[in-house]
């Protein structure tokens, strides 16, 4: 096969140009639409096409019109392509890459020849908002107009593969952040430095300079002075090919870059003491019949295309021009030897009525009646003001008439602004506007420095030396005249990323979309890719006019961050996702466990079989990682009032040597955490909590230690990570306990149930044991310091080998629970259960002076229109319905539900826990359980929660 | 009883525009290049009106519109500080579901989706319901648990709700990553097929338009500043623009009903917080169905134009302030990208922040008010938009008959010193 | 992301801190009556304007304390300990709670 290769210096490639910045000496291919396509180092995506002759480069979001070049920047809305599997590329911006492949978007079957373009043929039919007025009968067929809509979203296409690209962060702090390195940005970038001033200044495109870059040979020689003056500067770090997406309260600014090498996007968070703001000013198009036709330019456009990129915008060119952007794109125009078929000068009266042309510009209509054949057509009617970064620091903009644009209005102490967005005047007028903006940033900065470490009442002393308090003054920018020009007599594009008119603007307000706000979401103007930057003023004019207002009663619609898009990998950066897992771990991957995710816990569910895990433990012994538990250290001689404060029982008798367990309720009254805590000395206590509740019960200590009670004595160490802990469950448990522990004398009678030991296991000091039975069978749970916990549970498994140990996991421990009747806080209770509903009656002590729930506690008690906790046994004894299951009375009343159900293995039936309207509570009544499928089973309500053992003799052995 | 009325052509006393949306339509304007007429009327501010409410979005455009409808009470005033659906209604991310978890929740969501169905065809206003099915991922146990009981629930309330299994959810969603070895595995998803999108600012507009034709009265621009109450009744609002006598003042707003009940002296158990929510740059359509994750906090789906709009859970604090947050667009883009993550290279476009007012319970507060005539429709969390048509039809009725509707009995104002909260929290934290 | 002054380690991200709602006044939990206590559970002021309310420096020193904000900017104007401490200082005699909070 072969491809015809359209050479870097054919078609429209001009000689050298004194600012270029494309590279001769390095040239390259890549594909566009699969054509092989030469390129120099330094070309855009589109600076390399136009130079091949290209002139077309997608087709727009609505009627599917040719679209070329109009901004030659960022924000060129004809420009965005797929890139490989990067969709929505800037193409007029982005650098082009040896052997990329480049697509065209939102085209089918191909840019040339797009079937959707039929679509023109029916602008009248499908005025804004179209889609509101149609396509609702009959409503049987919507689902097939849904899939006709659906063929008109624009854009790029993503694949479903696992990304290469890598992403990342960082956090800056510079004194002075500067968005903008045109020569505002550069000139106070300098100044702030010299001031003191750690500078970062960002530039979105991949050079500094602004519009320098196109400029006169003075101007050029300015920005070479300016370019080496911040390189000089070591306090200057620069970033460029980054955008200052947005700026939030206390000046945290998002940046992202990426002119790094192995990073697609970086997205810096900085701190930044003062915010300066230096975007400059964007063209403005023009509003007129065929003003989205490939070959219509702003004049910066064609200057960035002939002096940067050596690239002739057309052959021959009508230029509508109000300024002196337009007249020196005559200039630059010439140069390159275009044709200037006529200069239409808007300040002479001369104005344009359409451009006409299949495919791309061909004749321009003016108002005075001439029809110019032309296949460029080139507009300077003035500019915008990119206020966004302004507006998030708060204000609104407010419009100039004389200078026919919106101004920012007074940002707070910590941000500025210089440069274009300011005003107007000399290019010596602009720098010493910025210089002093620089000067002024970095004093500012100085003084919030120095705010900041007094604010702090523990760092060191405050450096004396007050800086300068004398507010440096900043010069006016003069504002220039600028005329009034939003649109000719025609109707043309306002927004091209949304193929927005005039025209549908008009018919929203007369439709009663009357503000400019309404009018935005109505016709969808403003909200494509650029997101106003381009077309918001065009699009406010537009409104204004067909309203019978002025720009400035209609005002602005608000400016909403990012300022250019970020993508969503460097906005996420590296997974951070951390997780907990015990020093046991190891040894569980070892042997197979299935991991089980609680939280931010990773630990064992089971070990292939929990059935015969649980055999084991009621059988023989078993042994089960708990390190997740909650864990305190409470020392101090109130402790034991803090207990009666956050638990709803009394602990003013707990005897050293004993634990008790404890509920601790909300306020609420609702069921918030529960577990065990033992007294291991005069003043110390251990607590624990459920495995995800430490973070809210250590929050409640601090609280009531800080917040009610600072009197109290109580000192209190989170120590969860402090411990590995392991419960030892089975008959033959005391048996194995004997093997490896010293200095506690385990005999039943001197070691009995809900009492807790100090001692060493295995060798290892500094150990606490309890005697407490969630499986219940007779257990002890061991806490050992975290460090030894693998060496500990490796030698509980050499020692008990013939005891026939062997591991179990949560699977099994909640069988063994449920077997046992025990509830667990979250699953067995909602947000909603109080105490008394969950059983709890014999534990809350009302008596006490004061606890967390208390009141609604009192209240709660005997009241009995509650749904009640209650054992269950379904009459099938092989079916276990899903938890979640709800109990029906009739076919669809809902008195109840399952809340916990397995396969008893010890029991050989199935069991549950569930809750009951009051009038299903009494033992022996026969509940009716709905399934998932649709089936239903009868259960019985059993007399205790414990399915198994009630009496509790096992554990007390 | 509900009686929807077909369309606007012929029918009602009420003054403003009448002019049927069709394709026909759009095909003979388009040949004669004639104007729509305007979709709603303005009017000068009237001395009275029989009802006021506060708050132009989507609760108080409806309640108008029902109370016009189905009551035929028509001397009503809509009282707008800004524009219509400039708050809370333009700034949702219009995702509709009733797979809620209590009886009371999904039979009250569930009528909504029912008004919503039809909604186009009563408004004469396509609001684009596209019912795209919506899956509620599940990442660990108890959250297939929970997606359990609310499927259980919804069933025997005759709403459509499963749980299914991560091969289904991938076929419904082929980006999602299903494999195991992720952080957050998804290990089902709760499947609501009747779940789905809609365009939010079609409905505001589609209810304006309904209500002005009746001859409610929109009125923009307009804020309230203050509420006349005398003896525990409502005799009149101020306004910025004038006094407006009337005996029934219904508080419709999101993110100031707090400074609104406390013009006519009422407390309520309501924190405002800013809620976040973005869109991408459009892409190539994609993804079908709504995407909810609880556990990651995040909410995703793809508009017909191309766009993934995103939303989280409200911000950590309370604010009146919608500046948003670099934090919510790092932690959502983060949340997608474990969900999706072929999906790094697409770009946030745009972000934006409403005002959520979150009750204790996670559900509205409907109903009275101990002042006399001052009725409330607040309290609407992250869940309002859903819930916009059948509150504005229940509020409408409550206002005519003087009864409360059995709908909207458990979301009484008096449920929170009567400790009889609504356990709708599981369901509506992040529930979108 | 705003900075909350914290009483001990000064100005910090709001991220390390967690926001513990409006500072309300807690009945005597002996005598209060259920409407009584639920107005103090659910019922807010929700201020449009400056608030004095509660946070922990969760991810930093650990410390409660009371700030007022203006929640229409989440602009703050101050920080102190939680009451109970004043008045513990204050009953001590010491003449700056700051000091030892």
């Amino acid at each position: 096969m072969t491809t015809m290769l359209r050479a870097a210096g054919s078609a429209a490639r001009l000689g050298p140009q004194p600012g270029e910045v494309i590279d001769r000496a390095h040239r390259f291919t890549f594909r566009w639409n699969g054509a092989e396509t030469a390129a120099y180092a330094g070309d855009t995506i589109i600076s390399a096409l136009a130079a091949a002759g290209e002139r077309v480069f997608s087709r727009s979001f609505k009627y599917h019109r040719p679209r070329g070049l109009l901004t030659a920047s960022f924000i060129d809305p004809g420009c965005l392509v797929q890139v490989g599997k990067e969709p929505n590329v800037r193409g007029a911006h982005r650098r082009v890459e040896a052997g990329m492949a480049v697509r065209a978007q939102n085209v089918w079957p191909s840019l040339r020849y797009d079937v959707m373009a039929l679509n023109q043929a029916m602008t009248r039919m499908l005025p804004p908002g179209f889609y509101y007025k149609t396509f609702m009968a009959p409503r049987a067929l919507w689902p097939a107009y849904q899939m006709v809509l659906r063929r008109f979203a624009p854009g790029g296409v993503v694949t479903n593969t696992r990304t290469d690209a890598y992403f990342d962060k960082r956090y800056a702090h510079p004194d002075v952040l500067i968005a903008g390195g045109g020569p505002a940005g550069m000139a106070a970038a300098v100044a702030a430095a010299d001031e003191g001033a750690k500078v970062l200044l960002v530039e979105e495109e991949y050079e500094l300079g602004g519009h320098l870059r196109w400029g006169t040979e003075a101007d050029l020689a300015t920005l070479r002075e300016l370019r080496d003056a911040v390189a000089a500067n070591e306090r200057v770090e620069i970033m460029t090919n980054s955008t200052v997406a947005a700026r939030y309260d206390g000046n945290w600014v998002a940046v992202a870059q990426r002119n790094l090498r192995h990073v697609d996007e970086r997205l810096i968070k900085a701190r930044a003491k003062v915010l300066v703001v230096a975007p400059g000013l964007i063209e403005r198009p023009y509003v007129f019949a065929g003003n989205d036709k490939p070959g219509v330019m702003l004049s910066t456009a064609v200057r960035r295309l002939i002096n940067l990129y050596a690239v002739k915008p057309g052959d021959r060119a009508v230029v509508f021009t109000a300024n002196e952007a337009g007249d020196a794109a005559i200039a630059d125009l010439e140069r390159a030897g275009v044709q200037i078929a006529r200069v239409v000068d808007a300040r002479r009266g001369g104005n344009l009525v359409r451009a006409r042309g299949r495919g791309g510009v061909q004749e321009v209509h003016l108002a005075d009646g001439a029809r110019v054949e032309a296949d460029l057509l080139v507009t300077a009617v003035g500019w915008t003001a990119p206020t966004t970064l302004l507006t998030m620091a708060g204000g609104h903009p407010v419009y100039n008439h004389r200078a026919a644009r919106f101004f920012p209005s007074e940002p707070p102490e910590d941000v500025l602004a210089t440069g274009g967005i300011v005003g107007d005047g000399t290019l010596d007028q602009l720098l010493a506007h910025a210089r002093a903006v620089g000067a002024e940033a970095a004093r500012r900065a100085s003084i919030r420095a120095r705010n900041l470490r007094a604010g702090n009442p523990t760092a060191p002393s405050v450096d004396q030396r007050s800086p300068d308090s004398s507010s440096s003054s900043i010069p006016d920018l003069p504002i220039d005249d600028s005329p009034a020009l939003f649109r000719s007599a025609t109707h043309g594009i306002v927004d091209y990323s949304e193929d927005v008119s005039s025209k549908d603007i008009f018919s929203a307000v007369r439709e009663g979309y009357d503000s400019i706000e309404l009018a935005k979401r109505y016709t969808t103007a403003t909200m494509g890719p650029a997101q106003g930057k381009l077309e918001m003023v065009n699009a406010i004019a537009v409104h204004a006019e067909a309203a019978g207002r002025s720009i400035a009663e209609t005002g602005s619609t608000t400016w909403r961050p990012p300022y250019a898009p970020v993508t969503l990998g460097a906005l996420a950066g590296r997974a951070f996702e951390p997780v907990s897992v015990s020093p046991m771990q190891p040894w569980h991957e070892r042997h197979d466990a299935r991991a089980l995710i609680a939280g931010h816990w990773i630990r064992p569910d089971h070990y292939g079989d929990a059935a015969a895990e649980v055999r084991n433990v009621r059988r023989n012994v078993g042994i089960i990682d708990v390190t997740p538990l909650g864990k305190f250290d409470l020392r101090g001689p109130d402790v034991p009032r803090l207990l009666n404060h956050l638990y709803v029982n009394k602990w003013s008798k707990l005897a050293i040597g004993s634990v008790r367990y404890g509920v601790m309720c909300a306020p609420d009254g609702v069921v918030l955490d529960d577990g065990v805590t033992g007294r291991l000395g005069e003043d110390r206590y251990v607590m624990t909590t459920t495995s995800s509740g430490p973070e809210t019960v250590w929050r409640w200590i601090e609280e009531a230690l800080q917040t009610e009670h600072p009197e109290w004595r109580v000192h209190v160490i989170p120590v969860t990570a402090a411990y590995a802990s392991m419960n030892v469950a089975g008959p033959n448990s005391r048996e194995l306990m004997c093997r490896v522990v010293a200095d506690v004398d385990l005999d039943p009678e001197a070691f009995p149930y809900m009492r807790v030991r100090n001692g060493r296991i295995a060798g290892v000091d500094g150990c606490f044991m309890w005697r407490i039975g969630f499986t219940g069978e007779l257990s002890y749970e061991l806490h050992v310091p975290a460090a030894y916990g693998l060496h500990v549970w490796e030698t509980l498994l050499d020692v008990g080998r013939d005891l026939h140990i062997g591991p179990f996991g949560i699977e099994a421990q909640r069988i063994m629970r449920l077997e046992k009747g025990h509830f667990i806080v979250g699953q067995d209770t909602d947000a909603l259960t109080g105490a008394f509903a969950a059983g709890l009656a014999p534990l809350v002590k009302l008596d006490k002076e004061d606890f967390i729930g208390k009141p609604e506690l009192i209240w709660q008690e005997g009241h009995e229109d509650i749904l009640h906790l209650v054992a269950l046994q379904p009459v099938d004894s092989s079916v276990v319905p899903p938890e979640g299951s709800q109990i029906i009375e009739g076919r669809r009343r809902i008195v109840g539900r399952i809340t916990s159900s397995r396969m008893s293995p010890t029991l050989g039936r199935s069991i549950c826990l569930g809750f009951v309207a009051p009038h299903l509570k009494e033992p022996g009544a026969i509940v009716t359980v709905r399934l998932p499928d649709g089936g239903h089973v009868p259960a019985t309500v059993m007399e205790h929660h414990a399915h198994f053992d009630p009496e509790g003799v096992r554990l007390r052995g | 009883m509900w009686r929807p009325l077909n369309g606007l052509l012929g029918n009602g006393r009420g003054s403003g525009p009448r002019a049927r949306y069709s394709a026909f339509g759009l095909l003979r304007r388009g040949l004669s290049g004639a104007d729509w007429p305007p979709a709603w009327s303005t009017h000068d501010l009237a001395p009275s009106y029989d009802v006021v409410v506060i708050g132009g979005g989507v609760h108080g455009l409806a309640t108008a519109y029902y109370l016009a409808t189905n009551h035929g009470l028509r001397n009503v005033a809509v009282i707008e500080k800004r524009y219509i659906g400039s708050g809370a209604s333009g700034r949702n991310t219009a995702i509709i579901r009733s797979n809620y978890l209590t009886p009371e929740g999904v039979r009250f969501y569930h009528r909504s989706l029912k008004l919503y169905e039809r909604l186009a065809a009563d408004l004469n206003f396509n609001v684009m319901f596209e019912q795209r099915g919506h899956l509620t991922l599940a990442h660990n146990d108890s959250s297939v648990r929970t997606m359990r009981w609310r499927a259980e629930v919804n069933k025997l309330e005759g709403v459509d709700s499963e749980v299914i299994g991560p091969t289904e959810v991938k076929e419904l969603a082929p980006f999602l990553d299903v494999s195991e070895q992720t952080r957050y595995p998804i290990l089902g998803a709760l499947y609501h097929p009747p779940g789905g999108i809609v365009r939010h600012d079609a409905v505001v507009w589609g209810y304006a338009r309904g209500a002005s034709a009746r001859g409610v009265h929109i009125h923009q621009d307009t804020e309230v500043l203050d509420i006349n109450v005398i003896g525990g009744k409502v005799r009149g609002v101020v306004t910025n623009r004038g006094e407006i006598a009337t005996p029934v003042v219904v508080n419709c707003t999101a993110g100031w009903s707090s400074v609104i009940a406390g013009m006519a002296g009422v407390e309520l158990p309501i924190e405002t917080f800013p809620l976040q929510a973005a869109v991408t740059e459009p892409v190539k359509f994609f993804l079908n169905p709504v995407i909810v994750s609880g556990t990651l906090h995040v909410y995703v789906s793809q508009t017909a134009r191309g766009e993934l709009v995103f939303g989280a859970s409200v911000d950590p604090f309370t604010s009146y302030s919608t500046q948003g947050s670099l934090e919510f667009t790092e932690e959502l883009a983060g949340h997608v990208l474990q969900l999706m993550p072929s999906l790094a290279r697409l770009r946030l476009l745009r972000q934006w922040a409403g005002l959520c007012d979150m009750t204790p319970d996670f559900s509205p507060i409907i109903g009275a008010t101990p002042v006399a005539g001052f009725y409330i429709d607040v309290g609407w969390g992250t869940y309002g938009f859903k819930a916009g048509p059948v509150a504005g039809e229940a509020m409408a009725e409550f206002i005519a008959t003087g009864t409360p509707p059995e709908i909207i009995a458990t979301f009484d104002l008096a449920r929170f010193d009567e400790g009889r909260l609504v356990g709708e929290k599981g369901a509506a934290a992040v529930g979108h | 992301m705003i900075l909350i002054p914290c009483i001990h380690c000064g100005p910090r991200n709001a991220s390390e801190f967690a926001y513990l709602g409006e500072l309300g006044r807690q009945p005597d939990p002996n005598t209060t009556t259920p409407p009584e206590w639920r107005r103090y559970l659910y019922t807010k002021a929700n201020t449009a304007g400056w608030t004095v309310e509660r946070w922990v420096h969760r991810a930093g020193c650990g410390r409660f304390f009371t700030v007022e904000r203006n929640t229409l900017d989440n602009k703050i104007r101050t920080a102190r300990p939680p009451d109970a401490q004043i008045r513990l200082i204050q009953q001590a005699g010491r003449a700056d709670p700051k000091a030892d909070a």
